[in-house]
C-alpha cells in the first residue's frame, strides 16, 4: 500500500507560487485537426473567481478539461495550485476539484453514496467524510433527498449534489464548467448566490466558465472572453465594461454600413471603437450625453430605420470584439 | 421545492493541508466498492447472467445426458458438461460488467473518476476486481446447482488449485476482453453485439459438449489455440478428470501435471496480455 503522503509534500514545479492557476501558451488540437484551443496565457491568483466567458465552441471546456487533466494538451504548460498538469497530474488534481458541464453523477447510487466515493477518492478518512457530507448537505438543500437514489433527483437537485460533491474533498482550486446551464431561474440565481459566497466563505479560487454575461458580471473578479479559442480581452467587468463608454447608441441602417460609420467619422459622432454586427451600428458615447448623438444623428437624414441608446454589456464588449453574439 | 440556504464550512487550511493523497489500495478498494454498489445493488443484477448456465445445468446437460448418457473419457456426462459450463457464465458475467464501463463513459460517471486523483491504471483494476468476485460467485452458485442436480466432484486440494487458478485467470482475461471492447464499441448496442462472437461462439470450439479431438482436424487446432479450451480441461482435470483427458487432447504429453501447468500458462499469459491491452486501450482512449 502507498504510505499515505501529504500532497503538499509534493515539490511544486513552480518556484514563485503566487497564482492558483498558471496557463502557458495551452494549445489543444483535437484529431483531425480541430483547433480548439490556440495558444491561451492567463494566471488567477489564490481566491480570485476568474471566468471565461465565450459561447459554445470557443474553446472554454476544453480549457477545463487540460487543467483537470481529463484532456491532454497539444502544446504549452498549465500549472494548478503549483502543480503543473502534465508532469504532476495527481497532485494537481488532489488540489482541485470539478463541475463538468455535462452530468458526472452515478445516477444508480444515492446522493450520499455519490459524495462518499468522491470523499474518498480525494483522500479524506472515513471520519472526515462523513464530517464532510455533513458540511455541505444543508446548505444545498440536499437533506431530504441525501439518501434516495440520483436517478429520482430533479434537474435542479442533480446540479447541486454535483456542486456539494466538488467541496466535499475542500479544494484548493474549484472549476464550474457552466454550472447553471439547464436550471430554472430561481434556482440559477440561488447558485449563483451559493457560488458567490464560496469566495467569502471558504477563500477558493474559482474558474468559471459561461456564456451567460450576467453570471460573469455578478460572480466573476476578471473575466477572460474567449473567441475561436484564443483570448481577446482579460480584464475585470467594470474595467470591460468601461471601454464601451457611459453609453451606446444602436443604429439599424438601410444601406451601406461602413459608409455611414465614414459620415458619422466626419460628424465626430463615431470613434475608431464603433463596430457593426450585421445591419446594426453600435457607437459608444464617452464624452457626451446619448440623446445630443441621437438627435444629431436624427437630424442628418442618413438611412436610419431605427435608433436607440441604452448602457452598455459585457455583450457589448464581445460584439465589438468579435462581431459575434455571446448566447443564442 | 428546497431552497439552497446556509453557509458552507470550510476546515482551517492546516487542518485540508493534514489531507493525505489517496494510497493505492484505499482507491482500488474505494473505486470497488463503487463499482459493486451501480453493479449489484439488487439481487436481480446477479442472477441475470446465471440464468443461462443455470438452465444449462439444471435442464439442458440432464437432459442431454439422459438422452446420450454415454460417458466421456470415464467421466458421467452430467458432470463432463456441468463443470465446463463455467465457460459459458464466466463471459457473460465479465461481458455484463464491461457493459458498466459503457455507461459509465457514455452516462458521464468516468470523467468524475478521470478528474480523481488516483492513478489511471486503477480505474480499470477496481472493476476488475468486481468482475472476478462476481463471476467468482456465480460460479459458486452453479457448481452447488449442477450437484443438487447430480454432477460429482472428485474433489483433491491440488484440483481445487487448479481449478480455482484457472477459473480466477479465465475471469481475468474474459474481464480484460470485455473492458477493450466497452472502451473500443462507441455505442452500447454495438457492444452488446459483440457479446456472442466473444462470450458464446468459443464456448461450442472448446470441448464443452464433447472432446475437441470429435472435433474435425482444422477445427480441433483453432479448440486448442482457444483460451477457454484450456480451461475447461483445467477445471475438469480439478473437479472431475483426473486422468486429465482433455488436457491430453490439447498437448498430447504423458506428464498430466506438466500438461495442466503449460495450460495454466497459456490462460495465465492470456489472463495479464488481455489486462495490458484493456490498461492501454482505457489510457488512450480515456482521456482525449
Amino acid at each position: 500500500m502507498t504510505t499515505a503522503t501529504s500532497v503538499h509534500t509534493v515539490a511544486r514545479m513552480t518556484t514563485n507560487h503566487t497564482s492558483a492557476i498558471r496557463v502557458e501558451n495551452l494549445v489543444k488540437t483535437y484529431p483531425g485537426g480541430v483547433e480548439a484551443v490556440k495558444g491561451i496565457d492567463f494566471a488567477v491568483p489564490p481566491g480570485e473567481v476568474f471566468g471565461l466567458l465565450g459561447p459554445n465552441g470557443a474553446g472554454k471546456s476544453t480549457t477545463v478539461g487540460m487543467l483537470t487533466t481529463t484532456i491532454a494538451p497539444t502544446f504549452g504548460r498549465a500549472h494548478v495550485a503549483g502543480f503543473d498538469v502534465a508532469s504532476q497530474p495527481i497532485a494537481a488534481r488532489q488540489a482541485s476539484a470539478v463541475v463538468f458541464q455535462e452530468p458526472v453523477v452515478d445516477r444508480s447510487l444515492t446522493g450520499r453514496r455519490n459524495l462518499e466515493v468522491h470523499a474518498r477518492l480525494w483522500g479524506l478518512d472515513a471520519a472526515r467524510t462523513q464530517k464532510r457530507i455533513a458540511a455541505v448537505v444543508d446548505p444545498f438543500g440536499l437533506g431530504e433527498v441525501i439518501d434516495r437514489a440520483v436517478d429520482s433527483y430533479s434537474g435542479g437537485q442533480r446540479r447541486r449534489l454535483e456542486i456539494a460533491r466538488a467541496l466535499v474533498s475542500e479544494p484548493e482550486v474549484l472549476f464550474l464548467d457552466e454550472p447553471t446551464v439547464g436550471l430554472d431561474p430561481r434556482f440559477r440565481f440561488e447558485l449563483l448566490d451559493l457560488i458567490a459566497g464560496l469566495r467569502v466563505r471558504a477563500g477558493m479560487t474559482i474558474l468559471l466558465t459561461t456564456h451567460y454575461l450576467d453570471e460573469a458580471e455578478q460572480l466573476c473578479d476578471r473575466v477572460a472572453i474567449v473567441h475561436q479559442g484564443r483570448i481577446v480581452a482579460l480584464d475585470s467587468p467594470a474595467a470591460l465594461l468601461a471601454r464601451m463608454g457611459r453609453e451606446l447608441v444602436e443604429l439599424r441602417v438601410d444601406g451601406d454600413v461602413s459608409r455611414m460609420v465614414s459620415s458619422l467619422r466626419a460628424r465626430g459622432l463615431a470613434d475608431d471603437d464603433a463596430f457593426a454586427v450585421g445591419a446594426t451600428l453600435h457607437l459608444p458615447i464617452h464624452d457626451r450625453p446619448a440623446r445630443e448623438a441621437v438627435a444629431t444623428i436624427t437630424d442628418m437624414g442618413l438611412g436610419v430605420t431605427a435608433i436607440t441608446s441604452r448602457p452598455p454589456t459585457l455583450d457589448d464588449v464581445y460584439l465589438q470584439l468579435t462581431g459575434e453574439r455571446l448566447a443564442a | 421545492m428546497t431552497a439552497v440556504t446556509g453557509t458552507i464550512t470550510r476546515d482551517t487550511p492546516t487542518a485540508a493541508r493534514a489531507r493525505s493523497r489517496t494510497g493505492g489500495l484505499a482507491a482500488v478498494a474505494t473505486l470497488a466498492r463503487r463499482r459493486l454498489a451501480i453493479s449489484a445493488r439488487t439481487p436481480r443484477e446477479l442472477l441475470i447472467p446465471l440464468l443461462a448456465p443455470l438452465l444449462f445445468a439444471l435442464v439442458v446437460v440432464p437432459a442431454l445426458a439422459d438422452t446420450f448418457g454415454t460417458p466421456v473419457a470415464g467421466i458421467d456426462y452430467m458432470s463432463f458438461v456441468a463443470v465446463a459450463t463455467i465457460g459459458l457464465l464466466v463471459p457473460l458475467s465479465c461481458m455484463q460488467s464491461g457493459l458498466g464501463v459503457v455507461v459509465d463513459r457514455l452516462g458521464g460517471g468516468l470523467r468524475d473518476l478521470l478528474a480523481a486523483p488516483v492513478s489511471r491504471p486503477l480505474i480499470v483494476v477496481g472493476n476488475l476486481l468486481v468482475a472476478v468476485a462476481l463471476s467468482s460467485l456465480q460460479v459458486a452458485v452453479l457448481l452447488g446447482a449442477a450437484a443438487l442436480r447430480g454432477a460429482k466432484y472428485d474433489l483433491s486440494a491440488t484440483g481445487v488449485m487448479w481449478f480455482t487458478a484457472a477459473t480466477l485467470g479465465f475471469a481475468v482475461a474474459m474481464y480484460g476482453a470485455a473492458e477493450v471492447l466497452a472502451n473500443r464499441l462507441p455505442t452500447q448496442e454495438e457492444y452488446i453485439g459483440a457479446l456472442p462472437p466473444v462470450a458464446i461462439v468459443p464456448f461450442f470450439f472448446a470441448g464443452s459438449f464433447f472432446p475437441i479431438s470429435a472435433l474435425p482436424a482444422g477445427l480441433t487446432l483453432i479448440g486448442k489455440l482457444l483460451p477457454i479450451t484450456h480451461v475447461l480441461a483445467l477445471v475438469r482435470y480439478g473437479l472431475v478428470d483426473r486422468n486429465g483427458a482433455g488436457l491430453h487432447d490439447i498437448w498430447g504429453m504423458g506428464n498430466t501435471t506438466a500438461m495442466a501447468a503449460l495450460s495454466l500458462g497459456v490462460v495465465a499469459l492470456f489472463a495479464v496480455a488481455l489486462t495490458a491491452a484493456a490498461m492501454r486501450t482505457f489510457r488512450r482512449t480515456a482521456v482525449r
